[in-house]
């Protein structure tokens, strides 16, 4: 009976287990953990493209938002300038337009004054016209000089208490 | 008392007869299997749409690769393949009695090579990691007096790995068979749940615990 049995087969064993290593490496334990680690890498550089995919996607979103902000702002001041301008426009033309019917109503007012006075000139001159030749009509066969000095006294103290200008 | 027997199964008519035990050739039939297995579910495998076969694959192996990367590390991912061999092979030695051999690990000159071959990888690993002036100095730590311990187990440790795998492995087959000569039918099927797979993974698990743990230590 052979319980212990130390002598060659220990070596074929070991010769026996050094076979089964290289070939289970080669053939299975190998092939199989690079594939493990072929698609540990890819998902790693999936994930880090996503990665760097979305920190583009928000990198392109804020310089839009920025540049959206920015045509905000610029819309804005545009239109606001073009308030002022239109505002300072329209003032001015404005008071150009006051300044113009000013001086139309002042040259109004000096034609009108001018015109006036050369009325007031003409029936004057008319007047005392017709006022001479009233008198000497009336006067014609009494006292002439006398009674025209004192008819044309008379007249004028009648008429001049309203027209005469110069009179306080 | 011939089923305790470590025969011979047949001899090399070389130098006067080399005899090759039983336990050789239930190896050989191991390795047949476990190679033209590897061989067959090794071959297409793809990185992407991965099938069932290779899914299962991925996590026995997997599965093993973590197990020892946990108790090894990074330094010493190297030894995982031949840890996952040897664990591979004991597991498969262990529960070959299922199917009428008798185990290669109940031969002590089987479990005498895989403890043999342990211990150079353990001693191989830490003279590779720490070089040979480190590799010497690492018997007088943590302190001088240690010496003698960490010589003796430099043998304690192969002698221990060895001498478990026999002890256990025969004393479940010596049982198994005290079995079968009483209860023929039934019980020993039972029975076998146990001794067979469940002790048998133990050990194939023990076994290359131990050894990682070694080999964790001497790379330290």
């Amino acid at each position: 009976m052979q319980l212990l049995r130390i002598d060659w087969n220990v070596l074929f064993t070991i010769i026996n287990l050094l076979i089964l290593y290289f070939g289970l490496r080669k053939f299975l334990i190998k092939p199989v953990t690079n594939v493990m680690e072929q698609r540990r890498q890819m998902i790693e550089g999936q994930m880090a493209d996503a990665k760097k995919t979305t920190e583009q996607a928000n990198e392109l979103k804020s310089q839009y938002e920025d540049a959206l902000k920015q045509a905000h702002d610029e819309s804005a001041h545009i239109v606001e300038k073009a308030r002022k301008t239109a505002q300072a426009e329209y003032e001015s033309r404005v008071n150009a337009a006051d300044q113009e019917a000013e001086k139309i109503i002042a040259n109004a007012h000096k034609t009108i004054d001018l015109e006036r006075e050369k009325t007031v000139q003409d029936l004057q001159t008319q007047i005392a016209g017709l006022a001479m030749m009233a008198a000497g009509k009336v006067l014609g066969k009494a006292d002439a000089a006398e009674q025209n000095k004192l008819m044309y006294e008379q007249f004028l103290a009648k008429t001049g208490g309203c027209n005469d200008t110069d009179s306080k | 008392m011939a089923q305790l027997n470590c025969d011979t199964a047949f001899t090399i008519p070389l130098f006067g007869g080399i005899p090759v035990a039983e336990s050789v050739v239930v190896t050989w039939i191991i390795m047949a299997v476990l190679l033209i297995a590897a061989a067959i579910l090794g071959r297409n495998l793809k990185v992407e749409n991965v099938g069932k076969k290779q899914l299962v694959l991925e996590t026995i192996v997997g599965g093993l690769y973590n197990f020892f990367y946990d108790l090894l590390g990074e330094e010493g991912k190297q030894y995982i393949p031949y840890l996952m061999t040897v664990g591979v092979y004991i597991g498969f030695a262990n529960m070959i009695g299922l199917f009428g051999f008798k185990s290669p690990t109940k031969d002590v000159g089987v479990t005498g090579a895989l403890a043999l071959m342990s211990i150079i990888l353990i001693e191989a690993a830490g003279v590779r990691k720490k070089g040979t002036k480190g590799f010497l100095k690492s018997f007088a730590e943590p302190i001088p007096i240690m010496l003698p311990m960490n010589i003796l187990e430099v043998f304690i440790r192969p002698l221990s790995l060895c001498m478990r795998l026999f002890g256990n492995i025969l004393g479940a087959f010596v049982i198994m068979e005290l079995i079968k000569i009483v209860v023929p039918i039934f019980v020993p099927a039972v029975l076998s749940l146990y001794f067979d797979l469940f002790d048998g993974f133990i050990q194939a698990y023990v076994f290359v615990f131990l050894t990682s743990l070694f080999i964790k230590e001497s790379i330290e």
